[in-house]
């Protein structure tokens, strides 16, 4: 098979021996599959916060979204030659990872980060600078029962709150991604709101 | 007129409900009430969800593995050439049962009725043994030329089964073939519950 060098910098890259500015996903995508390994880290590089916030939603802990995001990638890399491309990478790369979360929290409860966790680890990002710290620890507390009580929805609500609610996807892109009619997407945030109210009351 | 559904309900929280149908939803008590509901409770999920960030480190780490499990993939081919050895290997597979698979059933041994004299029953388990051995190779053959095929190649190249497909085949068996299937079945649910 015939493979090119594909000299990747962050801003400019080239793609089938053209010089090319902010190369679209599409270029990275064919790239890939010609063998640009590079190509490849420039579509984890920009897909992969995304990613990891989307495991993370479903997994509430960093360490099982770290490895979902991962295992997100590896499938990405060894599907391209399935990717048509007619729909955005990011909505591929969505599914993969609703699928691939779905399957985990299936496998497995999700246990979401402790408050103690949450602490032991000094993150103070989430407070606001005149925030005292008080008002964190409850708003963490509150933080941890909404990713409970969102663990608790069933798969589809769950996945189409996340997707509509953190991610504000529309929901003609949640549907391609769910395999489901915006109808039904719909349907499913209402249900997840209205059992969400419910699972918070 | 009616209440808002499901729908509707989500596109008056989001803003995008037709006039006609968001002056309804002014008017009703109930469906001004569950919107407002629903719009409190969209609102506490979308405030108190946020994902930790990561260490600035973690996103080079992170980066780093999956270039290391990467590289241990092969790289994705695409087109025809990319299932062409998966392919290969199907075809070879669906050869070697539509050559073999019938002398595979024929051959299979005749269950002995009771009251057959010794020397016909001697006769019957050299044919069995000789079936067994000649089994074990066209299984090696088999296993063999499917070692290399990857299932979902097969399928994306719609190589895969068929609804209904095994229950039609079965269908077809004679006696003697059934009662030969229905051995190897047993066979394999006794090797399996070892």
């Amino acid at each position: 098979m015939h493979t090119r060098a594909w000299p990747w910098t962050s801003q400019t890259q080239s793609v089938h021996n053209v010089t090319v500015t902010n190369p679209t996903d599409s270029d990275l995508v064919a790239a890939a599959r010609e063998g640009s390994r590079e190509a490849f880290d420039v579509i984890v590089e920009r897909h992969r916060r995304q990613v990891y916030q989307l495991c993370y939603r479903f997994v509430g802990n960093h360490e099982d979204a770290s490895d979902l995001a991962q295992d997100v990638f590896v499938r990405a890399f060894k599907g391209l030659r399935t990717f048509k491309g007619d729909a955005a990478l990011a909505t591929w790369l969505y599914r993969i990872a609703v699928n691939v979360s779905l399957n985990k929290v299936s496998a497995k409860a999700p246990h979401p980060e402790s408050l103690d966790a949450f602490e032991r680890q000094g993150d103070a990002r989430l407070a606001s600078r005149d925030e005292s710290a008080s008002d964190a620890v409850l708003r963490e507390e509150r933080a941890t029962q909404v990713r409970a009580a969102i663990a608790r929805l069933p798969k589809k609500q769950r996945a189409t709150l996340i997707l509509r609610t953190y991610h504000d996807l529309p929901h003609e892109q949640i549907a391609g991604i769910l395999g489901s009619s915006v109808g039904a997407v719909k349907a499913n945030f209402f249900h997840a709101l209205n059992n969400l109210k419910k699972l918070l009351s | 007129m009616n209440h808002l559904s499901p729908s509707e309900f989500v596109d008056l929280v989001e803003g995008t409900l037709d006039a006609p149908r968001a002056a309804h939803a002014e008017r009703c008590e109930a469906c001004r009430l569950s919107g407002a509901e629903l719009r409190r409770t969209l609102e506490l999920g979308a405030r108190h969800a946020e994902v930790p960030e990561p260490s600035p480190l973690f996103w080079e780490h992170f980066s780093a593995r999956v270039r290391d499990a990467v590289a241990q993939e092969p790289v994705p081919a695409g087109g025809w050439l990319a299932w062409r050895p998966g392919f290969v290997a199907f075809a070879a597979l669906a050869v070697a049962v539509i050559a073999v698979g019938p002398f595979i059933m024929r051959s299979a041994p005749v269950a002995v009725a009771p009251g057959t004299t010794v020397a016909r029953a001697g006769e019957t388990s050299a044919a069995f043994d000789m079936t067994l051995e000649t089994n074990t190779e066209v299984w090696e053959v088999l296993t063999a030329a499917a070692a290399d095929l990857e299932w979902d190649e097969a399928r994306d190249a719609g190589m895969g089964m068929q609804p209904a497909a095994v229950d039609r085949a079965v269908q077809r068996l004679t006696t003697d073939e059934l009662n030969e299937l229905g051995r190897l079945l047993q066979s394999e649910l006794g090797r399996s519950d070892e």
